[in-house]
């Protein structure tokens, strides 16, 4: 690829580099990217580092535009890229930094199934899920609502979805904010979201969203683990999805308009995708309010396609989702900001968080956990690529003090997707899969192939660095059996 | 497995995460046109008709300059697609300047289509919409 700047990184440690302010007149703070020697080689590849530096000019901007890992090429932000804005000193907000799929995210449910005794099952189950929950591009879903409706789901999510019957409060605890960030403001939202939104609650998605049967196949922190009742070999589940039609319709709403916002406040981005207002502005309100909105969404259909698959699970072993213990560990958002406290010089600021392709890792004790998680701290699920391993960690103090309480995502793409197409022969990845033990079912041509685990950086190796960095912990790890793709 | 392009007159472009495409036209009505049939041709692909359903949508937008006129004129096709459950295959350009576009989008139901990829927008990242001696050239990459 021709044209890309080296940018010089300053090594802090193993895991820390920094790219310094004066890389780039313009940078208001410098970039720090959590990474290793290996995966830095991967990172150079495409302008992921450029896009960092990018970030830095933000308005606002806080200590440093921070990369994760898994960093990746994206529009205006990277993938992988966490930057926080003071809100109460002219700090902004950038649809681009949270993503078309607004609420992309992750949820991990348990079962007390063990390997075992699932293990000749898996075919039948991935059928099942396959045939009952709707998955494909473009698909619609089962759950139909009217715009008074969706209405009530943009503003309640996941209460939405428990009120109806697909759910219980327990459900709702084990939710990043509860299943619902509360301001969320439905008229902000455009006739046009809407409409894309009403078809496609309890769909999956595709791309890279998934379901997958996963089995634990190694435990790294014994005491959490016997915390959160988690054993070797035992079953697990993962639904990957986000806000569908809506978020992306949110995401281009606003991005056209914050455009044009650009000369009004005065705002200088070397990137038109880095568009962004003040926080603390009309625009910046109704942006916010909307991605609200969008995020409660995703919210409300990660708990209907739990919902749809304990069903299923239901159907195939003929006892009640409570009796085969498919309860939800987690689920985070990696596609989103927030506004959260920290504290900054000595002082508390309110910050915007934004996190694109990042995990929330708050740490043990942390306002915003249930009691459960106070003491171990917030769950942190990281889905790794089809035919390779995920994890589960946990977040740490650290992570507070030096990532606004962020982690990594996933694995993060290193081959492009034509590169990808090109490359893999579709009949011996599948026999691969198969020999492995994976059993994949997908419903567009293209998604196995683009999807495939060469396609992607090593989720170990990403693991690796946020743990050695201290960002999270490493919980255990989970190897999957079975999956659905859209 | 090979599928054929009645008229494949686009190239696809490397990117890391997403899809890319570089579509020429004679004049920006044909750019207009090819880029939208070349997004299409990459979300799906024609089986046997199930459906008789066909319609015309008449689309209008303004922009402060032509790349925000191209991104914007990409997805709200890709907008109306998703609401309408269209997928558009035949495209007629009425009028094309740098601030305004006013076109007609024709398109059958989705279930006469299989549905390959999903695209959630069409982006400004790496945008390159040029005018060369040949005619007009764009490069854009896809959100999928």
């Amino acid at each position: 690829m021709a044209d890309i700047r080296e940018v010089s990184l300053e090594k802090i440690d193993d895991y820390r580099w920094r790219i310094p302010k004066s890389y780039k007149p313009g940078m208001r703070v410098p970039g720090i990217i959590y990474a290793d020697e290996k995966l830095l080689k991967d990172i150079r590849h495409d302008k992921a580092l450029e896009q960092v530096a990018n970030v830095a000019f933000l308005p606002g901007i806080v200590n440093a535009s921070l990369g994760m890992p898994d960093l990746h090429w994206g529009y205006g932000f990277p993938i992988g890229g966490v930057a926080a804005t003071d809100i109460d000193n002219g700090g902004v907000i950038s649809p681009g930094g949270v993503g078309f799929d607004i609420n992309c995210g992750v949820r991990l449910l348990k079962t007390n199934f063990q390997y075992e005794e699932i293990k000749n099952k898996v075919k039948d189950l991935v059928y099942a899920l396959f045939s009952d929950i709707p998955s494909g591009v473009g698909s619609k879903g089962d759950i139909r609502v009217s715009q008074r409706e969706e209405k009530e789901i943009l503003l309640k999510g996941s209460k939405w979805a428990v009120d109806k019957g697909y759910g219980t409060e327990e459900d709702l605890e084990c939710t990043e904010e509860y299943g619902a960030i509360q301001g969320a403001d439905p008229s902000s939202v455009s006739d046009r979201a809407y409409d894309r939104g009403k078809a496609q609650s309890g769909t999956l998605g595709s791309g890279n969203h998934f379901l997958e049967i996963q089995v634990i196949d190694q435990l790294y922190d014994r005491d959490i683990c016997d915390e959160f009742e988690l054993t070797l070999g035992q079953i697990t589940l993962m639904i990957h999805s986000g806000s569908r039609g809506l978020g992306y319709q949110v995401c281009d709403d606003y991005t056209r308009s914050m455009i044009h916002c650009l000369q009004k406040y005065n705002i200088n981005v070397p990137d038109r995708q880095l568009a962004c207002v003040p926080v603390n502005s009309a625009e910046g309100k109704a942006y916010l309010g909307a991605m609200k909105c969008a995020a409660n969404y995703a919210w409300a259909n990660r708990q209907c396609l739990m919902h749809l698959t304990r069903k299923v699970f239901e159907k195939v072993f003929g006892m009640s989702w409570q009796k085969m213990g498919m309860y939800l560990i987690y689920d985070v958002a990696h596609n989103i900001a927030k506004i959260e406290k920290y504290m900054i010089d000595g002082k508390e600021k309110t910050l915007c968080v934004h996190r694109k392709g990042a995990t929330r890792a708050f740490g043990p004790g942390h306002p915003a956990l249930p009691a459960r998680y106070k003491k171990t701290g917030q769950p942190v699920i990281i889905p790794g690529d089809m035919g390779r391993n995920s994890y589960l960690l946990v977040g740490t103090q650290k992570a507070m003090e030096e990532t606004f309480g962020s982690t990594c995502h996933g694995a993060g793409r290193l081959k492009s997707r034509t590169a990808a197409t090109k490359s893999i022969n579709l009949d011996a990845l599948l026999k691969e899969l198969e020999a492995k033990g994976i059993m994949v079912k997908a419903s567009g041509r293209g998604t196995i192939v683009e999807e495939a685990p060469e396609a992607y950086k090593d989720v170990n190796e990403v693991v690796n660095v946020v743990h050695s960095a201290g960002i999270s912990k490493r919980v255990c790890r989970m190897k999957p059996l079975g999956v659905i793709k859209g | 497995m090979a599928h054929f392009y009645l008229m494949k007159n686009y190239e696809l472009i490397e990117h890391t995460a997403d899809i890319g495409i570089r579509v020429k036209g004679s004049d920006l009505k044909e750019l207009f046109r090819n880029a939208a049939a070349a997004m299409f041709d990459i979300i799906a692909e024609k089986k046997e008709p199930e459906v008789k359903k066909q319609a015309e949508i008449k689309i209008e937008q303004k922009a402060d300059n032509l790349e925000e006129l191209f991104v914007n004129w990409l997805n709200e096709l890709l907008s109306l697609s998703a609401t309408e459950e269209l997928i558009f295959s035949d495209f007629q350009i009425n009028k094309v300047d740098k601030n305004t576009l006013q076109a007609l989008a024709i398109g059958e139901d989705i279930k006469n289509y299989k549905v390959n990829t999903e695209i959630k927008a069409a982006t400004y990242h790496q945008l390159k919409l040029e005018e060369a001696k040949t005619g007009w050239q764009v490069e854009v990459i896809f959100d999928v």
